[in-house]
């Protein structure tokens, strides 16, 4: 026992610090509310607590009731795919209208429409009880390109995400390379193994991100040269040659939001693709001694303005809350917590989630004194670049896999040889003129035609086995050109 | 043993595995066996061989697992013996402080160790102060060293389990075997392959076993490194791919068999009982009294294992402490708030009492059934003994996410496994048997370890004296395997704490998180979640560090694992 006794004590102290420094809160005590609210999300710590703290005290001024809210958080929109999937097939086998899940809160555009098309969503009243927040002005149908709400009012977009560049200052300078305004900027072989990516194959929004890489080529070229069937496959083909070099420089394709602006922060990547609000708020926290060495940038063209929508789920067990929850977020109050400043009167508690409101309404010059982000103005910035549907649209699900096969998979392979003709061709020559660079950024098997006649109908016939091995045929393509690529600028050598 | 009792637990035991780890984790694979229409196929798995990167694949994960094998036995082995064969200064405190890389916590881990080897991290700060680098052209260590360095941070991560496991065969070892041998004039090499290596043969074979199949399937390390040709990577992407493609599931039927081959292959070739009829260890004769610069050389040398282990969870506290840290060796500005902030959220609390109760739960079942399945191997002559065996060790084979996600869907409403999930939707049930199936393993290699060491005239002399089966289980045979099960059940309970992947899909609801949930949850916080995540982890460290004092205090006393 003696022995034993040191050990003991040390045990309840270590035990008794977390329950000495244990917070208040609002919310109701764990299971124990009066009324009971269950979210599925994506969304951060810092917006859930944000805003289940404030729900809960709406609701409890509104009601004079006390509510608990779930959090179910099973990881990124892959996972709750996952989840709502394998529960809802559950639940349809023994005739259960849901799933014990009420709202499905923050992921992209994509997501929701999968879910919606499956039925898994119900109407939204907040259409019908404020049909004003429904006008152009305040909330637009479409802005960019993009929907901020579903046509049969299945979801509703609450606050906007615009994927941009983050760079590290003291990394770009050692490559020797000027700030990254582009996306384009970011193929320059300079970066090569200095490139944090975010992987399309693992979020819809993500993948979206990359069909309008290739989208503003296809523009660029359509402007050029007119709508034609060439145009369309030039347009493609540099699409497709600028993933390829976006590509062979990055160090890795990640599913993690937050993983890219902090490997950029710590240095260990130069660049990156990255959410707005996680580069504001890195910024923020780096930039307190001094100019912040991460900077988050809008790249100019080739990005669109997207929302993060809210749903409600069939045969949600506490829809009456659940759609007072939707309308919270839309209102006033819920809109002014994505982004006003800790402190200041509706703003949030803790940590701004820097998001911007959805509402447009809102941006007027004094609520945006209040705002953690007075100079973003997304709905004046976001002009310039439209997303075309017909374009690129019908190939989404085909886009991500495609990239998958030409990039992820044979990546080893891909970044051998960007390192190969790096290292031996001249200064001046552009890398696509090279023997090696035509073997590299060599798509002709993969033309627009092929793409839109055979590919996007083969992916939605949804036959695994077929598409994996049209998928295995272009990957070997990719990979025995890379290596083709390798081998001729190891003959070619130094010029 | 009994013939019937044998086969009552077999059948048992067989059918408790067969409901809780094969139907649900064959109900996720069986993706890769069926086509669109429902008809059985091989065509996903013969296209996965035809793909030239998951054969790539395949080939770099078997080298990872068989190279940190090989690594992992070079440092316990050496460690395992000095400590067996000499008393020397700290002996006791560094036996138990070397135990330090099985309370890293997960995801944080990973990030304190980029935080030092990364391009503007500690070891290059380092390197530029002492004019050893230019400050131009860093080094990117975790994008060149990828090979080596995760056979190193797998070695360094595990070889505590084939320490404690060689430690307890040594320990069960009759010093007189190897007296004889060098009153017979054996040289020392040659005595420690012919008599020492032979015999603690169970112990390494238990601990290799382990290590091998956790090397071969790891997913952490390899991520550290980006290094995403290789299996266990493969098949995490596959898996949250959105396109649904079921080459994934078809890579993890192939890991698993080849995992169960080089099982069976190995067991055959090294796993044999080696010292069944020997006596026990009478005494502890065979210690050698080191003193002066032999004994501070020992204590080196695990002082310097221990302090190359500690580095990730270095790297993890000063991360907890710091406020910014970057370029330089040590964090710029410290600061506790990140602990006050962590440790002041309102779940964390009843994280802990929830992991508390999973992780013992599960370790409790894993003792119980692992000791009978342990007799069934080892003492009972029934076919099909060895196919128990391997079967056993296929959990560690088998992606977290994967059996994650069988759990997932076997526990809804009106499936068979839903009566695991407790009212208000608590999976309590449902993790305590997910983690159970996962750490088993670890029980039953240190068990089967111990009885192969253990003479069972021993107990056939206490069932001739008249002691029934439980009295001769508890005062002879459960004694005689103490070291074994002590070793076993603080891996099982370890790592059983740290879980991952069924943590973070089956916790739904915030008030059944275990702590690894809470963490990750903490990992998302805008701005400074890494710090937070680590200011937890560092709890959760100091916790799970002081918990395996107390049993290695309690189990040295009994077992002799720890000499205490």
């Amino acid at each position: 026992m003696r022995r034993v006794l040191p050990i003991l004590l040390l045990l309840v102290a270590v035990i008794a610090a977390p329950i000495l420094l244990r917070r208040s809160s609002d919310l109701a005590k764990i299971g124990q509310g009066d009324d009971q609210l269950v979210i599925i999300t994506p969304h951060n710590e810092t917006i859930r607590s944000e805003f289940g703290e404030a729900f809960a005290r709406h609701w409890k001024d509104k009601t004079g009731r006390t509510l608990n809210i779930g959090w179910r958080i099973p990881g990124g929109t892959s996972d709750i795919a996952r989840v709502l999937e394998s529960s809802f097939k559950a639940a349809d086998e023994i005739n259960k209208p849901g799933v014990g899940i009420d709202v499905f809160f923050g992921g992209g555009e994509p997501d929701f429409n999968k879910q919606a098309e499956k039925g898994r969503f119900v109407a939204l009243e907040v259409f019908k009880t404020h049909p004003e927040w429904f006008a152009a002005e305040v909330i637009p149908a479409k802005f960019t390109g993009e929907n901020y709400y579903d046509a049969d009012h299945l979801w509703v977009g609450v606050c906007l995400s615009q994927m941009g560049i983050c760079f590290n200052r003291d990394a770009i300078e050692r490559l020797g390379v000027l700030p990254p305004r582009r996306w384009a900027d970011l193929g320059n072989p300079a970066y090569a193994g200095y490139l944090a990516l975010a992987d399309p194959t693992k979020s819809g929004s993500v993948a979206r991100m990359f069909e309008l890489m290739i989208q503003e080529q296809m523009q660029l070229a359509i402007r050029d040269n007119g709508d034609t069937p060439e145009a369309r496959e030039e347009g493609w083909k540099n699409g497709l040659n600028l993933l390829q070099r976006l590509a062979a420089n990055a160090r890795y394709f990640t599913d993690s939001a937050s993983k890219v602006p902090h490997d950029v922060a710590q240095g260990d990547a130069a660049a990156g693709t990255c959410i707005d609000f996680y580069g504001r708020s890195f910024a923020e926290k780096l930039g307190k001694r001094g100019p912040s060495r991460l900077v988050w940038t809008p790249p100019h063209g080739g990005t669109s303005i997207s929302v993060d929508p809210v749903a409600i789920l069939r045969g949600a067990p506490n829809e009456a809350i659940a759609q007072e929850f939707v309308s919270f977020c839309l209102s006033r109050e819920g809109q002014l917590l994505w982004n006003l400043k800790v402190g200041s009167p509706g703003g949030p508690r803790e940590t701004s989630p820097r998001r911007l409101p959805v509402r447009r309404d809102l941006y007027t010059n004094d609520v945006l004194k209040m705002f953690s982000d007075p100079d973003a103005l997304p709905y004046e910035r976001g002009g310039g670049f439209e997303y075309r549907r017909e374009l690129t649209g019908p190939a989404f699900k085909a886009l991500a896999q495609i990239f998958r096969a030409m990039c992820i998979d044979p990546h080893q392979e891909m970044t051998g040889a960007w390192e190969e003709m790096r290292e031996r061709q001249s200064p001046a020559a552009t890398m696509e003129d090279t023997a090696a660079g035509q073997a590299f950024f060599d798509v002709s098997h993969l033309s627009y035609d092929r793409l839109m006649n055979e590919l996007v109908p083969l992916v939605s016939k949804k036959d695994p086995l077929a598409t994996m091995r049209a998928m295995s045929g272009i990957s070997a393509t990719f990979r025995a050109n890379y290596q083709e690529a390798a081998s001729l600028a190891r003959k070619g050598g130094q010029p | 043993m009994n013939r019937t009792a044998a086969i009552t637990v077999t059948s048992v035991v067989s059918l408790l595995f067969a409901v809780f780890f094969l139907y649900p984790a064959f109900s996720v694979i069986g993706e890769a066996f069926r086509l669109p229409d429902g008809s059985f196929t091989f065509a996903f798995v013969g296209d996965v061989f035809r793909n030239p990167v998951y054969r790539e694949g395949l080939w770099n994960a078997l080298a990872l697992g068989v190279v940190s094998t090989l690594v992992t036995f070079l440092i316990a082995f050496p460690l395992s013996l000095l400590s067996h064969r000499y008393e020397f200064t700290g002996r006791t405190a560094l036996g138990v402080m070397i135990l330090i890389p099985l309370v890293l916590p997960p995801f944080v881990g990973a990030i304190g160790i980029k935080h030092m080897l990364g391009v503007e991290g500690s070891l290059n700060a380092l390197l530029i102060d002492l004019g050893l680098m230019s400050a131009g052209q860093p080094v990117d260590w975790l994008a060149n060293g990828r090979f080596w360095g995760i056979v190193a941070m797998n070695a360094l991560h595990l070889y505590p389990i084939l320490y404690m496991n060689i430690t307890a065969a040594l320990s069960n070892l009759d010093p007189a075997m190897e007296q004889a041998a060098e009153n017979l004039g054996c040289p020392p090499a040659r005595r420690l392959w012919r008599v020492t290596l032979p015999l603690a043969m169970p112990g390494i074979f238990a601990g290799s076993a382990i290590v091998f199949v956790w090397a071969f399937t790891e997913l952490g390390v390899p991520l550290v490194f980006d290094y995403t040709r290789v299996a266990p990577v493969q098949v995490f992407d596959g898996i949250k791919d959105l396109t649904g493609n079921p080459a994934p599931y078809a890579l993890v039927a192939i890991i698993l068999v080849i995992s169960a081959l080089v099982f069976g292959i190995t067991k055959a070739l090294f796993g044999r009982q080696t010292s069944g009829s020997q006596p026990r260890p009478k005494g502890r004769g065979g210690e050698v009294k080191l003193t002066g610069l032999k004994s501070l050389g020992c204590a080196m040398i695990f002082g310097g294992v221990f302090l190359l282990a500690s580095l990730p969870h270095l790297g993890v506290v000063l991360l907890s402490l710091s406020d910014d840290w970057y370029q330089t060796v040590l964090p710029v500005a410290l600061t506790f708030q990140h602990f006050t902030d962590a440790l002041g959220d309102p779940f964390v609390v009843p994280s802990i009492q929830n992991s508390l109760f999973y992780a013992s739960g599960a370790t409790l079942i894993d003792l119980v059934l692992g000791i009978a399945i342990a007799w069934v191997i080892v003492r009972s002559t029934i076919k099909g003994r060895a196919l128990l065996d391997a079967l056993v060790m296929l959990p560690l084979a088998v992606p977290g996410l994967v059996l994650a996600f069988g759990y997932l869907a076997l526990s809804q409403e009106g499936r068979p496994l839903h009566f695991l999930i407790g009212d208000n939707g608590n999976p309590a049930m449902l993790l305590i048997v997910a983690y159970a199936v996962r750490r088993l393993p670890y029980v039953v290699r240190s068990a089967v370890a111990g009885l192969q060491q253990s003479n069972p005239a021993l107990e056939e002399a206490a069932r001739s004296l008249g002691a029934g089966w439980f009295r001769t289980l508890r005062k002879v045979s459960l004694p005689l395997i103490g070291a074994n099960l002590a070793a076993g059940g603080i891996l099982a309970f370890a790592f059983a704490m740290l879980e991952v992947s069924d943590s973070l899909i089956l916790a739904q609801q915030t008030e059944h998180y275990p702590i690894t949930k809470t963490i990750y949850m903490l990992l998302s916080s805008l701005g400074n979640g890494h710090e937070l995540a680590a200011a937890l982890g560092v709890w959760a460290m100091v916790f799970l560090g002081i918990a395996i004092t107390g049993a290695a205090v309690l189990a040295g006393k009994r077992g002799g694992l720890f000499r205490v």
